[in-house]
């Protein structure tokens, strides 16, 4: 029984790192970009979300759609002023560009925010429901469900619409793309800032679980590159059975090992996969 | 000849420099720190810049170093001399370990494993509690001043041994950079299918450079912990502190060259100890904040470091001489 409520809990949550980790995927995907800042705007849309709680009565599940809005924002500046720029230096260049984005987003609400701890209180917080012997966790649950709607969405925008098919073509061959009358550096734009505002969107809808502070980046971070490994760099499919998959090592590692080991069995993870097979689990499918 | 004078003069300068400062000071703090992390990016140079892989872990051979010496030292009284040794040894046999698997991958993966391997080592130490001390640290033990004992009273033979540290790393970076190995790594960063072709067995080059690196870095480490005194797993195995600084380091210098990360630590350590004096009391982050802005600043402006302000300054001196 035990098994069965770690399966639950790891696929609930790992509906959310799926989500989060889909922004990560796209760039890389899109401009053979590895953000390294990118767990800085789950910190980004938790705070979003907290101050539309705290000073706007909104739910924080709710204020999830301003989190993305607020990220998609500060990804196109950041797309358009800097990391252009790098698109094609050597990835050193590139690596540390991202590195020195997220110590300056990290430090940035640090001295904006301080550095107390902060969470909010809703009616559901605390509730579940049973399901015979099982339970289901209804932040759990709101959080699963807002990330469907959400990757639901950001399936039919990138199959169905000129956009999402433009950035496509963009990411198989961006000189094609261009002589196709595409502005490819728009295009650039919209996925990175797209994905910044998904991952954005995952940090305020796990707020009523986890509490928030100018650091807690860090603890997604080994987590999304975990995500996006598995599921293969690139593919958006592969980071949604990637962030299932990992959510459910971390439920059934919980049994095993004491929780300090929880974070050791997903870096294990990571680099046997990483070593083993590069191209992810899933395979390189985009 | 005239590069010899220049190198010559170069150290004799360094080695004044400490005896100018009050040996119980600030200044000396920052220039010992300044030299060791030198030596860390130069130790970095050799699998970052020769072989070109991006490492995000170097904190993982830096800790382990740290960590051998003193647990040899706390439980069998063994000079951290010899415990430097015994941890170089750990650090190679690490940096296979991670290697072997790893060395294939280019670019951002690298970098990734990596960085994964440096944060497995970070939680092992946290919760080897036994062996380690876990969170709270290990306490390097006071022992009667002398050199044998690698015990001082004063800062002074700590910048001294560090200065030595850096020059002995920096020829070994030319003596490889020079040498058949780096005519090979040249080969391969050039074009790895060729390099395969005209006989050059590529992992093999690759795995040296590696396992010379982490000998190095974990070696640095008990300097590292002969200064500090005190150190816990979260400061010595830190991504952000160690691996990613001194990676900084030698990029935000020039990567692949020799005077790369003496360049980039002079810079960045005294750059961020002064931001630290000036702003850590007014506001929590500042430092680092502007600190991240500088980092993005020189990325975009000299994408291959600060020696290529140089080079432009001696193409336009020569330019201008020829004409």
């Amino acid at each position: 029984m035990a098994f069965l409520q770690a399966i639950i809990d790891g696929l609930l949550v790992g509906g959310v790192y799926a989500v989060i980790s889909i922004g990560l995927t796209l760039v890389y995907g899109v401009m053979g970009i590895v953000n390294f800042a990118q767990a800085e705007f789950v910190m980004i849309g938790m705070f979003v979300s907290w101050f539309a709680w705290a000073y706007l009565g909104l739910d924080p599940v709710l204020a999830a759609p301003l989190s993305f809005a607020v990220a998609f924002g500060i990804g196109w500046l950041v797309q358009g002023q800097l990391i252009a720029r790098v698109l094609k230096a050597p990835s050193v260049a590139q690596i540390f560009l991202t590195v020195g984005l997220l110590i300056v987003l990290e430090n940035g609400s640090l001295l904006l925010f301080g550095s107390q701890f902060r969470s909010v209180t809703t009616s559901y917080q605390t509730q579940s429901l049973s399901l015979g012997a099982l339970f289901i966790s209804v932040p759990y649950l709101i959080a699963f469900g807002m990330s469907l709607l959400c990757g639901v969405a950001l399936w039919w925008f990138m199959r169905t619409s000129w956009f999402g098919r433009a950035m496509r073509a963009t990411a198989q061959n961006p000189m094609a793309a261009q002589l196709m009358g595409i502005d490819t550096a728009l295009m650039y734009k919209i996925a990175f800032a797209l994905g910044v505002g998904l991952t954005a969107f995952g940090g305020a809808v796990i707020l009523p679980y986890v509490t928030v502070f100018p650091g807690v980046g860090g603890q997604f971070v080994v987590l999304m590159f975990t995500v996006v490994v598995l599921g293969g760099l690139g593919s958006v499919a592969g980071a949604v059975v990637g962030g299932l998959a990992v959510g459910v090592i971390q439920a059934l590692s919980s049994l095993v090992f004491p929780i300090q080991l929880q974070n050791l069995v997903l870096f294990i993870v990571f680099i046997v996969v990483l070593a083993v097979r590069p191209q992810g689990l899933v395979g390189a499918s985009r | 000849m005239k590069r010899w004078i220049a190198i010559a003069a170069v150290i004799a300068v360094a080695a004044v420099l400490p005896l100018l400062l009050n040996p119980t000071g600030y200044w000396i703090r920052i220039l010992t720190f300044t030299l060791l992390f030198a030596a860390m990016a130069q130790v970095w140079n050799i699998i970052g810049g020769l072989a070109n892989q991006t490492s995000l872990g170097h904190a993982a051979f830096f800790g382990i170093g740290a960590y051998t010496s003193t647990i040899l030292l706390l439980k069998f009284g063994l000079s951290p001399w010899i415990g430097m040794f015994a941890g170089g040894l750990l650090g190679g046999i690490a940096a296979l370990i991670i290697a072997v698997p790893t060395m294939r991958l280019q670019g951002h993966y690298f970098a990734l494993a990596t960085l994964a391997f440096g944060e497995v080592m970070r939680v092992i130490a946290n919760v080897w509690t036994p062996l380690t001390g876990g969170p709270g640290g290990l306490s390097v033990p006071f022992m009667p001043p002398s050199v044998a004992a690698y015990s001082f009273k004063q800062l002074l033979p700590h910048a001294y041994i560090a200065l030595i540290a850096l020059i002995v790393v920096t020829f070994i970076f030319e003596a490889i950079r020079r040498g058949a190995m780096g005519y090979r790594l040249r080969a391969i960063k050039e074009n790895a299918a060729a390099a395969e072709v005209i006989g050059i067995d590529t992992t093999k080059v690759k795995l040296q450079t590696a396992v010379i690196s982490g000998v190095l870095m974990a070696m640095l480490g008990t300097l590292y912990a002969q200064v500090a005194v005190f150190f816990d797993p979260d400061t010595v195995f830190s991504a952000a502190s160690i691996s990613i600084r001194v990676a900084l380091i030698a990029i935000l210098g020039g990567v692949g060259t020799a005077i790369g990360p003496i360049l980039g630590a002079l810079f960045i350590i005294p750059v961020e100890e002064l931001m630290n004096d000036l702003f850590s009391a007014s506001a929590a982050g500042l430092s680092q904040l502007i600190f991240g802005v500088i980092l993005i600043a020189v990325i975009l402006w000299r994408p291959r470091g600060f020696i290529t302000v140089f080079d432009a300054m001696v193409a336009r001196l020569s330019g201008r001489a020829g004409s």
